[in-house]
């Protein structure tokens, strides 16, 4: 660990050194800055921003409901950013959750409509889900493939991918998974309720959350508490090291790009057996990318983004209050996100 | 006819995808990939159209465009090279900003006119069978784009600068010895990718649509970073790929008027796919002649 | 060992979770009610009366943007009209409102802010609005083109294929080529209607018109746009139509190109002072008003709302558009004619034989296909170049 300048000699164990609070303040600074820019933006457009943060942590903590959407809206991105994190521990940029997601729930509503119909819940939950993980890891194969195999760069192709999956659903819902009664709109038909995922009492929350969370946890110790983790951290972190020490560095990038698309596709499933009930050819926009925020956000850490997860989950609710209270747009959150971000990235030097 | 009609819906649609592949070039011989090439696109295509709705002067509204582009790159060029930060990471993050920023300063200029750039005709050229029709009845921007792509080539393979601008993407340590700064010449590298890139999006929205609409780009930025990949990094072949793309683009469009029973969705995917595929085929011979410091980021150790 | 014991806590704990809140809950239930319509079974006679009274604001969610030039500033303007009948309420405005689970927490906020009253204006919103409505069963929701209804659900549209009828004999006319063209996104039912109204309608004074639909896959994409009306005008069309949610680029790039146009939604003569033949609107003010006062009055149940509404050209709910200037008299007054046929009655666009692309006859001869058939369209008639993915 490299010595930081400015160590105030102190009883030793006794107080944190100075350099651990600077960095801590630091840290802080990185996180609020974007907070205050952003206050300053609304400022111009007329809008209080102290209201509006308040609202956000009201509406986030008030009532159940309230909590209940941040949780709801949050589940995907944890999961989305499990999809981007565990690869880049790898040193994988995988931008490709949004069309994993996709495909993960097209492959869900596809089994739930034509073969799960008519199974219990016990069965056919745990089956959809498996349907969901393997829709989302046959398009972060494809991904895979190309970086294996092609030598593609996986950011690349997984953002093009993205384009094309959302052409796939569309291609689907439009036809063979068109809804008979829907008057031919294209959306497929509704899942039966014994598929859908139990619910709280007063919310539309379902126990996705749980799933998330489980699912992370899960993540996180294999990374750090599994022999199997180590290798994944070196490879990620000296691409060098790793060769020498004779990893085959293919089948780790294949494999780690498999499971990520399998967490995104469990997401796409959740979405659906959760909350929407039926796949729409927009179903889950957007979901990928914020996942990927929430793990950059959160260093690409497994517990730490659940936190960040659910800080986005209450800027993309607050963006709605944004709106409907002030009539500024709710994309204008994106710019907040935007905003935090950058200062992650920028301030990476800065907070070691 | 139908292939007319194919080739000159390419170069139409191909434009903004050229100009913002050209820029991103420039930008990744120096060495830095700057996957927020769309928000630059976006950056361009709004600013473009707003200063022209303002001050009713297309070339006005270019050039705006083509500084909303810099500026925007400009963020990203301060996080990689001044921040270090991890060159993919920023990118994508640069372009849901461009997203963001656009669809919120663009909301009062959707029902917006404007007297954009329109085709115009070049005389005599433009009466040549075949060939005339199709490459010489094209808006001022486009024929300045195709007028580009020798021009960057001969800047990149022919001059100082342009040994400045390679040598900084091979071989930093060599620049230092000579007394420049290859920071500094990736700076500018960068801000002329953004440039390019903001002309683009102006292009798309002064003089092909005279519109603008959030996220118009539909993707084209990224397209264009991977069509840089595909053309190893020469201008000739990066505006082959973007005529590529816009073919395939006007090639749907044609397929559906035939009548043919192709699903829409599967023609929507084409363009995409067939960038897949070219840089597919590309790859087999490429890796040689990626510019080092560009390798170091694909290989995973992030910033330069 | 401390990686065990933090690892089965972390098991644990998760196993908890997941068991409190299983037995907080019910399970999740499906969101539709039955398709003829039926309703739902937490309303009571007080409920009925009071529903949609006593609010402090109107809600309107659109899914785009309310400047688009085409459909969502159509509802926009109908807030409007809104806001400025009612002084007193307080009118919420949501756009880009995507058509998901979404609109049901915006729809939720609103009625949090107070409103009694939500019209979600996009047809994907009906399955959101249905959920939300199932649990505020005082609140009414005015549906856009939904085929759904509930107790406090109505849903309203226009028979905006009228207009589009009488629009595709003008284009019919006025064309040279004999083929026209339409710029459409997506093959959902109303684009299939609009485009068979259009194409009957042409063909009723020119047989042997044809009309070149493409999609674009998108409700607003300028890029696409522009090539579908260059591609279609290379392709020999000289009349162009649309059923997108922004106009100005294809009227505006077929305008340069000599091409004569046929607008959509709202009136964009003023782009196209050359070319533009007529459109058909939206006149959404006047209803919006009236279906405020119907719903404050506690009037909704059994009112003409209550169930699907459709405003007729009759009604002055859909609207031809003004005719362009380069419009000649004796085409006009034709028109004209037969817009006076048909609102009295005479004229059916409909009426059977209507046959489709390949043949079949899907419209009886004889038979006047009922609204709902309409909107459930499925299929392109003769004189239609182009496919419908199946």
């Amino acid at each position: 660990m490299k010595t930081q300048t400015g160590t105030i000699a102190l009883p030793a164990g006794r107080w944190p050194s100075f350099a651990r609070w600077k960095k801590r303040g630091v840290q802080t600074m990185i996180f609020v800055a974007p907070f205050v820019l952003y206050g300053i933006f609304l400022l111009c457009y007329g809008v209080n921003p102290v209201d509006l943060y308040v609202s956000m942590v009201k509406s986030a903590f008030g009532d159940l409901y309230g909590f209940g959407e941040v949780l709801l809206k949050a589940t995907p991105f944890v999961l989305t950013g499990l999809a981007a994190a565990l690869p880049a521990k790898a040193g994988l940029v995988n931008v490709g959750g949004e069309g994993q997601l996709a495909i993960g729930a097209l492959f869900a509503t596809w089994f739930a409509v034509f073969y799960l119909n008519a199974m219990p819940a016990w069965l056919g939950i745990p089956l959809m889900l498996i349907a969901g993980a393997l829709g989302g890891a046959l398009w972060a194969g494809l991904v895979a493939v190309l970086k294996v195999k092609g030598r593609l760069n996986e950011t690349i192709t997984s953002v093009l991918l993205n384009y094309v999956a959302t052409f796939t659903v569309g291609f689907f819902v439009h036809g063979m998974l068109k809804d008979p009664d829907s008057f031919n709109w294209p959306f497929s038909p509704e899942i039966s309720s014994s598929l859908r995922l139990p619910i709280v009492d007063g919310t539309r929350l379902h126990i996705g959350f749980v799933v998330a969370l489980v699912l992370a946890a899960l993540v996180w110790f294999v990374l750090a508490k599994t022999r199997l983790g180590f290798r994944i951290r070196v490879l990620g972190s000296n691409r060098l090291a790793a060769e020498r020490a004779g990893f085959n560095i293919n089948k780790m990038y294949f494999w780690v790009l498999i499971s990520a698309g399998m967490l995104a596709g469990i997401a796409g499933m959740i979405e659906i057996a959760g909350i929407e009930g039926r796949l729409r050819a927009s179903t889950g926009a957007n979901f990928g990318y914020l996942g990927f925020l929430a793990a950059m956000m959160a260093w690409n850490h497994p517990l730490r983004l659940i936190v960040t997860a659910f800080l986005l989950g209450m800027i993309s609710v607050a963006g709605n209050t944004l709106e409907i209270g002030s009539g500024l747009p709710s994309s204008s959150v994106n710019i907040l996100m935007a905003l935090v971000l950058f200062f992650i990235l920028g301030g990476r030097r800065w907070s070691r | 006819m139908i292939l007319a009609d194919i080739l000159t819906g390419a170069i139409r649609s191909g434009t903004s995808v050229m100009l913002a592949s050209q820029g991103e070039l420039v930008s990744e011989r120096a060495g830095v990939i700057n996957l927020g090439t769309e928000g630059s696109m976006l950056g361009g295509a709004l600013g473009g159209f707003a200063v022209t709705v303002w001050t009713g002067n297309p070339w006005l509204g270019a050039l705006a465009g083509g500084l909303c582009g810099l500026l925007i790159a400009s963020i990203h060029a301060f996080l990689v090279l001044s921040c270090g930060a991890n060159q993919l990471a920023t990118g994508l993050t640069i372009m849901f900003f461009g997203m963001g920023v656009t669809a919120f300063f663009g909301r009062g200029f959707v029902s917006e006119q404007i007297v954009g750039f329109n085709p115009v005709a070049l005389p005599f050229l433009s009466d040549i069978p075949f060939l005339g029709p199709v490459l010489f009845n094209h808006d001022p921007l486009t024929y300045l784009s195709i007028l580009l792509v020798p021009l960057l080539w001969f800047v990149i393979f022919r001059t100082r600068i342009g040994i400045m601008l390679r040598t900084a993407g091979e071989r930093e340590e060599v620049l230092f010895a000579s007394g420049i700064n290859p920071k500094l010449v990736r700076y500018l590298a960068v801000l002329a990718g953004g440039f390019l890139a903001g002309i683009g999006g102006a292009q798309l929205s002064i003089a092909y649509t005279h519109a603008w609409v959030e996220n118009m780009t539909a993707g084209r930025g990224v397209v264009a970073v991977a069509l840089v990949i595909f053309a190893s990094w020469k201008p000739a072949r990066a505006m082959l790929g973007a005529y590529l793309f816009g073919a395939a683009q006007a090639l749907q469009l044609t397929v559906q008027q035939q009548g043919y029973a192709i699903s829409p969705f599967f023609l929507f995917m084409v363009p995409y796919l067939l960038t897949l595929l070219a840089l597919l085929i590309v790859e087999r011979r490429k890796s040689s002649r990626t510019p080092e410091a560009l390798g170091k980021v694909f290989a995973g150790e992030g910033s330069g | 060992m401390k990686m065990k014991r933090r690892a089965s806590s972390v098991l644990l704990g998760a196993l908890a979770l997941i068991m409190l809140i299983t037995g907080c809950s019910q399970p999740g239930s499906n969101s539709a009610s039955s398709p003829s319509g039926g309703s739902s079974e937490t309303s009571s006679a007080s409920a009925d009366a009071s529903m949609g009274t006593g609010g402090s604001a109107v809600g309107f969610i659109f899914v785009g943007t309310k400047d688009d030039y085409g459909y969502n500033q159509a509802a926009y303007l109908g807030s409007v009209a809104v806001e400025e009948a009612y002084p007193d309420l307080k009118v919420l405005r949501a756009e880009n409102v995507p058509e998901t689970a979404e609109a049901e927490r915006v729809m939720e906020q609103m009625i949090k802010d107070g409103a009694k009253i939500i019209f979600p204006t996009s047809y994907g919103h009906l399955e959101p609005a249905l959920n939300v409505a199932k649990r505020h069963p005082d609140v009414v929701f005015f549906h856009q083109g939904g085929l759904k209804t509930a107790t406090n659900v109505g849903t309203y549209f226009g028979t905006i294929w009228e207009p589009v009828y009488l629009a595709g004999v003008a284009a019919g006319k006025m064309s040279k080529t004999g083929k026209l063209g339409y710029i459409v996104s997506v093959p959902i039912p109303q684009v299939l209607l609009n485009v068979n109204a259009f194409t009957l309608g042409a063909r009723s004074v020119n047989p042997d018109a044809t009309t070149s639909v493409v999609f674009t896959g998108s409700w607003c994409d300028p890029g696409q746009q522009a090539n579908a009306t260059n591609s279609l005008i290379d392709g020999g069309v000289d009349v162009l139509s649309l059923h997108q949610d922004c106009m100005k680029t294809v009227i505006e790039t077929a305008e340069r190109r000599g091409v004569m146009t046929v607008g959509y939604h709202a009136d964009a003569s003023s782009l196209a002072p050359n070319g533009w033949i007529t459109g058909s609107l939206w006149n959404w003010p006047e209803l919006f008003v009236e279906m405020v006062k119907t719903a404050q009055d506690g009037q909704f149940k059994g009112s003409k709302f209550d169930g699907k509404y459709r405003g007729t050209l009759a009604d002055n709910v859909v609207q031809l558009g003004s005719f362009g200037a380069n419009v000649p008299a004796d085409v006009v007054q034709y028109v004209e004619d037969q817009k006076k046929a048909l609102l009295e009655g005479t004229l059916l666009p409909f009426a059977g034989p209507v046959k489709d692309q390949s043949g079949g006859v899907r419209i009886a001869e004889g038979e006047t296909p009922a609204v709902e058939q309409l909107e459930g369209s499925d299929y392109l008639v003769e004189g239609v170049i182009g496919s419908i993915p199946k």
